[in-house]
């Protein structure tokens, strides 16, 4: 990883590698001497470092027998640098130590797309290894003198009528025209669509070259591991916030006050106490930077502190928020999906009708590192970025939006850091912006490193929302109908912070709430369901108010909240075991069987709920058990909560959590079971703990004691649960992990206490609130 | 001002010139370029920049440089050479052995985003070493209780720690 830093050529020219430069950074090349043109569009501005029709573009094989494969996707944690290179493994029949990944760099890599869209990433490279497998085993049949189908294929080395060759030699000196085909565009700026951005989505890689069966996979299926780990135990590891060029500058931010406040005048240095810290402006953009890191976090503070900015109160507060939801006028939702004539009359018929209100403030991302980047901006107007994004090329355009320049004169280079959690999914938010106009603005590399405060503060969040949701039961207590609506503020600002606060261009996203319920109750067809959005809270301040993004889970989190509490609800009211209610409303054979397998090991006992004896008072601890299920990506999950709650106090303690999945064939066990144990974590912390908590004028949840996060103390026991099948294609194996924690903890507390919560986080102080009403 | 402080950092000498409430961080990450640990919080709220001064886990972020003068400071790019030592190692054995906690954290496949690891595994050997064979319990209330904060993991690897622990102390007994 240490070359992806190497600063090629001279650093004040652009950096767009040529192919030339591709050439020689490839060493032996696949597609030798055939040196492709650029790929090129109509358009006027070329996106294309690489052209992506083009095998050498994404894969070479070296002489070597080793395997280097490009991907635009980046690692966000959860493994996926290994399986991008179980895949190819699988498919070109090698062995994954073979392969070497370059991710993310928008000059070294031929797609893009979400880091977050592992299935269509894998997708993409496991068909180029397809492709290339059918032009390998033509090459061996051509110099073997044996015909294709007489060959076989282990660890890179064809072999047919008693002799062999490796792969590395059969492409030694070989010529050979391989072309990828290709649909979707780049990303670059559009303000007509809906995130200022189209080409999010990357490139797909079509056709369909012969691949193996999942029942035929060695390498897919096995826990491989993941290539970076020993380098980030051992301390080798070159992270983003290691990145460092010769001259460079170390930037701490000044921000405003509020979202709303405007730059009335800076802070001065006083140059005897900070001999080499500068302050650097535009807007009300404002920092001090330094050669000195120290330095220039010290005379950050001292201007920060003399800097005066407008005053501005346009926040509801954050204990205001439901009500302030509540009396909007939300106006025509965003989005519905369902008949509202059948459910109306669902509900005329209806046994009995259960209505339910659920909620939650705004929660946030809240990585352990705050926000990072590096910039180099050049003379002519190009610019090179270090960065940690999970979305490059969609970063790319954004920041040539920001410059207005072309895109390919920006070029971004990612590299590993803190977890990001979704927020950097759309290529928005982070530190860039505010790095790239400090380097130009100074002239110089510069490096900002966020403080946690800032990040707490002034990076995006998942917003609040409330949702009303209501069923209709028939006489034998099976549910009929459902409606529902869901409200929150904007979730998906994907703008650049720092070209908000420079008055420079940003790509504008639309305001608008979507329904993210994949349904998985199919005995369950008569519903409506509504999306109502609004923009961020506090929009039409400077900064563009409490600014709103996608977390984990986005949308089908808060709202299987609202689905699964609600069937948790119905299930009590029809006196039926919620593991059965929820057999009652399905017949999807994979739900089922996970349900099964996944209460067997939970020692799940049949019964409705609440408990016998629960009750809402006293100084003793009740137990109770609770479950959920969701369905997301091709992928099923259940969890199951056991808790413990103490009525007098509102402490509520998880005691065991139970979750299972069915992601149809599973790549990685192991890496499968960590993210799952992962994810029920963070879905506890949310569960239990996270609220932002903001006054009229500013976010005030701004470090670890007011923005709480789980501890390890607080961790259950964790069981876990696969089904793998080689018949249901892939899944999302690891997202929505932390979404099933909240719905099957709150219907713990009720199974305990008779009474159901409908808010997260589950307090001791809400607690307490609840069980008094 | 500037002053030159000379530190002693994974059993080599090494000499710096800072200012010397200049936290450690920054002097080890930027000045020694050791950057295995993380800047997380700034003030000791996370564990991501911890590192070992005698033995002893010091957040790094606010430790001001001039109080690891005449100590030990260890971080994980040492932990090796700290093993190597106990185990009595040749010099061509311990450069491919690592300390079992980094060994353990690999076998567990413990790092997701890794930011916070470098602090968690500090963490570990200093637990490890007053209490070699730990229980279950006594490990969430090391990572949890020992002042001045909890160590923070946002990925949730928690669970994947705690495995980590105890199979680090069954290697060390050994």
């Amino acid at each position: 990883m240490k070359a992806n830093v190497e600063r090629r050529g001279n650093s004040r020219t652009a950096t767009t590698v040529t192919r030339r430069g591709f050439v020689k950074m490839g060493g032996a090349l696949f597609v030798s001497a055939l040196i492709p043109a650029r790929f090129t569009t109509a358009n006027a501005e070329n996106l294309y470092s690489l052209d992506p029709t083009q095998l050498a573009s994404w894969l070479e094989i070296r002489s070597d027998n080793t395997i280097v494969v490009r991907t635009g996707r980046t690692e966000t944690g959860t493994g996926m640098s290994a399986y991008y290179a179980q895949a190819v493994a699988e498919e070109l029949n090698v062995r994954p130590e073979t392969i070497s990944l370059i991710m993310g760099d928008t000059d070294r890599t031929p797609d893009g797309g979400y880091s977050a869209g592992f299935l269509y990433g894998m997708s993409n490279v496991r068909k180029v290894a397809a492709y290339t497998h059918q032009a390998l085993l033509g090459l061996a049949a051509k110099s073997l003198g044996i015909p294709v189908a007489s060959l076989t294929v282990a660890d890179g080395v064809v072999t047919g009528g008693g002799r062999s060759i490796s792969y590395g030699q059969l492409v030694e000196g070989q010529q050979l025209e391989l072309r990828i085909p290709i649909e979707g565009a780049l990303p670059k700026p559009d303000p007509a669509k809906w995130m200022g951005v189209t080409g999010l989505d990357g490139l797909t890689v079509t056709g369909a070259p012969p691949m193996k069966a999942p029942s035929q996979f060695k390498v897919m299926g096995t826990s491989y591991p993941v290539p970076s780990i020993p380098d980030k135990v051992t301390g080798k590891m070159l992270w983003s916030c290691d990145v460092r060029l010769p001259g460079m500058l170390h930037a701490r931010m000044v921000r405003p006050a509020s979202p709303g406040s405007r730059l009335l005048s800076a802070g001065e240095i006083d140059k005897k106490q900070f001999p080499t810290a500068e302050v650097v402006k535009k807007g009300n953009l404002v920092a001090v930077v330094s050669p000195d890191e120290w330095e220039a976090v010290n005379a950050a503070r001292a201007v920060a502190s003399a800097t005066k900015w407008t005053e501005w109160e346009g926040l509801p507060g954050s204990e205001n928020l439901t009500k302030a939801l509540r009396e909007r006028d939300w106006g025509e939702p965003s989005q519905s999906r369902g008949k509202k004539d059948d459910v109306a009359a669902a509900f005329r018929k209806a046994d009995k009708t259960i209505r339910s209100s659920y909620e939650q403030p705004y929660v946030r991302h809240a990585p352990i590192g705050p926000y990072l980047a590096v910039a180099d901006a050049h003379v002519d107007g190009s610019v090179t970025v270090w960065t940690h994004s999970a979305q490059s090329q969609g970063l790319r355009a954004r920041l040539a939006y920001m410059l207005n320049v072309p895109v390919d004169k920006v070029v971004v280079r990612w590299l590993e850091q803190s977890g990001q959690y979704g927020r950097t999914t759309y290529g928005g938010d982070g530190a860039e912006a505010d790095a790239v106009i400090l380097s130009q603005l100074s002239g110089k590399p510069v490096r900002v490193q966020w403080t946690l405060q800032e990040d707490l503060a002034w990076s995006t969040a998942s917003p609040g929302w409330v949702s009303d949701i209501r069923c209709a039961l028939d006489a034998r207590g099976r549910v009929t109908g459902i409606q529902s609506a869901f409200y929150s503020p904007h979730e998906s600002d994907a703008r650049l912070l720092g070209a908000i606060l420079a008055g420079m261009p940003t790509t504008s996203d639309k305001t608008g709430m979507w329904i993210a319920t994949e349904w998985p109750y199919e005995r369950i067809a008569t519903r409506l369901e509504e999306a109502y959005g609004m923009p961020n809270l506090g929009a039409d301040s400077s900064s563009g108010g409490l600014r709103g993004n996608i977390m984990r889970t986005p949308g089908q989190r808060q709202q299987n909240f609202a689905l699964e509490g609600l069937m948790n609800e119905a299930a009590a009211a029809a006196k039926a075991d919620p593991v059965q209610f929820r057999k009652d409303h399905t017949s999807e054979p994979r739900l089922l069987e996970l349900l099964d397998a996944t209460a067997k090991a939970a020692a799940w006992e049949p019964r409705p709920s609440p408990r016998r004896g629960a009750r809402k008072t006293g100084g003793t601890a009740m137990h109770g058990r609770g479950m959920c299920i969701m369905l997301r990506a091709n992928a099923y999950w259940v969890g199951i909560a056991e808790v413990e709650v103490t009525p007098a106090t509102g402490v509520v303690k998880v005691t065991k959590f139970t979750i299972g999945a069915d992601p149809g064939k599973v790549i990685n066990p192991r890496q499968l079971d960590r993210c799952m144990k992962s994810g029920v974590a963070m879905g506890l912390s949310e569960a239990l703990k996270e609220e932002v908590t903001f006054d009229k004028s500013k976010v005030t949840s701004t470090n670890w004691s007011r923005y709480k996060i789980l501890t390890m103390e607080e961790l259950p026991e964790i069981k876990v649960v696969q089904i793998s099948r080689d018949d249901k294609g892939f899944g999302g194996g690891s997202e929505a992990a932390n979404a099933v924690v909240p719905p099957a903890v709150a219907a713990a507390i009720f199974d305990a206490t008779g009474v159901s919560p409908r808010r997260i986080p589950l307090t001791p102080e809400y607690v307490t609130r609840l069980l008094k009403t | 001002m500037p002053n030159e402080i000379t530190l002693s950092v994974n059993g080599v000498k090494e000499v710096v010139s800072a200012a010397p409430e200049t936290p450690l961080l920054f002097v080890l990450r930027n000045d020694l370029k050791l950057t295995g640990l993380h800047m997380g919080c700034g003030m000791a709220q996370c564990g991501a920049c911890a590192v070992l001064l005698d033995g002893e886990e010091v957040r790094t972020c606010v430790t001001p440089v001039s109080y690891a003068v005449g100590k030990q400071v260890t971080t994980i790019e040492g932990l090796p050479a700290v093993w190597a030592e106990k185990k009595g190692l040749s010099a061509a054995e311990a450069a491919k052995t690592l300390h079992p906690v980094q060994q353990a954290w690999i076998d567990e496949q413990v790092p997701q985003c890794g930011y916070c690891q470098s602090g968690m595994m500090i963490a570990a050997v200093q637990l490890l070493a007053k209490i070699p064979n730990p229980t279950v319990a006594q490990i969430k209330d090391a990572f949890t209780n020992t002042p001045p904060s909890p160590h923070l993991c946002r990925c949730g690897t928690y669970s994947a720690i705690i495995d980590a622990v105890r199979r680090a102390a069954k290697a060390m007994r050994v």
